[in-house]
């Protein structure tokens, strides 16, 4: 092989430089920040070395001090006042959040898929509403989901007052009184609900996961089927022994994408927070920009929070990559 | 007898579908029907989504409130001058990631990866902090720039899976009449992409669009707000008109709408490749002169 030209280098020029300039040398300097100490925002001067004591910030615990009942309850858990008293709960909300959209979405765009994958008439159209919401999920729906989620003037609860009142002549026979006194929940305004409620929209953003599904599932090779049915294979083992093997792949592809980007959410948090969520919504992202680009400015401990969640995702995706030489089938290529 | 059973599974599956279709467009459904009515209604309760009279003027209550349409057309520059750096840059490195022998490529493709694994949480306080010493926080430069080098792993990915594809014959003949590389990236195989410009374009125009985190760090005069922090504003400072929130939220979905229905057809076209994996296509059977 040559070396590359003159003229293959000015194509890779720009995307060089970008990998340079905007990849490997902020990855540098974001380790080297986060062993750095720069209370005050960007004064270049007033940078010291701190180590690693922003990563013992992050995780230390304070054991001499005992959690009340107004502390949050893992606080007890730990056995203390952590040093950083947001860090825990950011981490654990991130993962509650992703543990449950990932699978869910990932479980609803299968089904979609599965279901779109056949010809009929207006399959183009319906193909278009499921993956509608994928390209329009962003600030705007964030704001028209939580008019969705209004307890009192939102078409959720609407929903759950109409079941209620549908089911209410059954549910008399059992109990006294009905569903007279059952409760709608408050969604977006009480630490129980506001998770669900931002699961609800991960879920109905699944279209990208879909679409990359459906294409999948269209290039399983028809005579796969066929000799499937001729050996008597209804459709759950064609699924099982046919079209899942051919997937797996793309199965990886998006589970791994799907949580990197579950551990990021940021916007959704950001837009919805309120008081009486009681930090239910402060997602990882939203602390660690809490720290970076709100006063004091902490840019040493907030990339010292970035590599964390680069280690927690490491953590949650190492083993499915490991695990993937079991489950994932590779077409031999000829 | 057969055909029995088949209407009835059809009708099930339209059923099925249609119920799907219905529940997704729902929260747009929900929200145009309250951006017609009038504030009283809105706040009306039991909510319904009946629609006595539908105040058309919200909407333009809801373009005066706030600059709406200055947002959207800071939006739109930021966005059009992302997309076509995003589309030329990666494309002229997917294109030779996919069609040139250099030494050093396998390492490139594995640096395209590398950098789609590599989280953005990490790079976002460096870039900040070298932005701000270049003087460019407050301008659209750091919304720009990052797009006209390299414009993203992914589309990189996206154009050298699409361009191992194209058979090497339409190179190979190029190449006889003598064309350089630039002419038959630029006359040849670029047209022939068309499917994945498409689909990289419509991807980068709705992650633009969409984009939240780098307007809210980098902007904070608000004559220069994207739409996206322009809603947020609001969300804060209307949050109690929800008819006219509605209405601005759907009029900042409407140049997505556009621009989805435009590149729908090829979107699948474009995207089918990703799954491929890097070695060959074995469907097409296009060899491409190095399996």
């Amino acid at each position: 092989m040559s070396r590359p030209s003159r003229e293959v280098a000015s194509f890779l020029l720009p995307w060089a430089a970008g990998l340079v300039l905007l990849t490997l040398i902020p990855t540098i300097a974001s380790l080297v920040l986060s062993c750095v100490r720069t209370e005050g925002g960007v004064n270049w001067r007033a940078f010291s070395w701190v180590g690693a004591a922003h990563y013992r910030t992050a995780f230390g615990v304070d054991g001499a001090y005992e959690p009340s009942g107004d502390d949050p309850w893992h606080w007890r858990t730990l056995g203390g006042r952590p040093s950083d008293p947001q860090f825990y709960g950011a981490l654990g909300n991130s993962l509650f959040y992703s543990l449950f959209a990932v699978p869910l979405a990932l479980c609803t765009s299968l089904l979609a898929a599965i279901l779109l994958n056949r010809s009929f008439r207006g399959m183009s159209v319906v193909r278009a509403c499921m993956y509608l919401p994928h390209v329009l999920g962003g600030v705007a729906t964030i704001v028209i989901w939580s008019w969705m989620f209004n307890p009192r003037f939102g078409w959720i609860n609407q929903a759950i007052r109409g079941v209620y009142l549908a089911i209410d002549p059954v549910v008399a026979l059992l109990s006294e009184g009905g569903t007279t006194g059952w409760t709608v929940p408050d969604w977006l305004y009480s630490p129980a609900g506001c998770k669900p409620a931002v699961i609800v929209m991960h879920v109905w953003m699944m279209g990208g996961a879909m679409l990359i599904f459906l294409a999948a599932l269209r290039r399983v090779p028809g005579e796969l089927y066929e000799a499937a049915r001729i050996d008597g294979a209804g459709p759950w083992h064609r699924f099982r022994h046919v079209t899942w093997p051919q997937i797996t792949p793309v199965v990886l592809f998006n589970l791994v994408f799907g949580l990197i980007f579950a551990m990021q959410c940021f916007s959704e948090a950001y837009m919805l927070q309120n008081r009486q969520q009681e930090d239910g919504l402060l997602f990882y992202m939203l602390h660690l920009y809490q720290v970076a680009f709100e006063p004091p400015y902490r840019f040493g401990y907030a990339s010292a929070l970035a590599w964390i969640l680069f280690g927690v995702l490491a953590i949650l995706i190492v083993p499915v990559l490991w695990t993937s030489r079991r489950w994932v089938y590779y077409a031999v290529e000829t | 007898m057969i055909s029995g059973r088949h209407i009835a599974g059809r009708t099930l599956l339209y059923a099925v579908l249609g119920v799907l279709c219905v529940l997704m467009m729902l929260p747009l459904i929900w929200a145009f029907v309250s951006s017609l009515k009038p504030l009283e209604d809105v706040y009306a309760f039991p909510p319904s989504f009946a629609l006595s009279d539908p105040q058309w003027s919200n909407y333009h209550e809801a373009l005066t409130r706030l600059p709406v349409l200055r947002f959207l057309g800071n939006s739109l520059i930021i966005t059009c001058s992302s997309v076509v750096g995003a589309v030329l840059t990666s494309s002229m490195a997917g294109y030779v990631l996919a069609r040139v022998r250099f030494r050093g490529r396998s390492l490139c493709f594995a640096l395209v990866i590398v950098s789609m694994l590599l989280p953005a949480q990490v790079l976002l306080i460096p870039r900040f902090l070298l932005y701000d010493l270049l003087g460019w926080v407050n301008t659209y430069k750091p919304l720009i720039v990052p797009a006209w080098l390299g414009g993203g792993a992914f589309n990189v990915l996206l154009f050298r899976q699409f361009f191992r594809t194209i058979p090497a014959e339409f190179e190979d003949a190029a190449c006889l009449d003598g064309a350089t590389m630039w002419q038959t990236y630029w006359h040849v195989l670029l047209p022939m992409a068309r499917p994945a410009v498409v689909a990289a374009a419509m991807l980068s125009f709705v992650y633009h669009w969409q984009d939240f985190l780098d307007p809210l760090i980098y902007l904070s005069d608000f004559t220069t707000y994207p739409i996206s922090l322009g809603l947020r504003m609001y969300q804060s400072m209307a949050g109690t008109w929800a008819n006219l929130l509605m209405a601005a939220s759907l009029i900042a979905l409407v140049p997505v709408v556009i621009v989805f229905f435009l590149c729908e057809r090829q979107i699948m076209r474009g995207l089918g490749v990703i799954g491929d994996r890097g070695t060959g296509n074995r469907e097409r059977g296009t060899g491409n002169g190095e399996s």
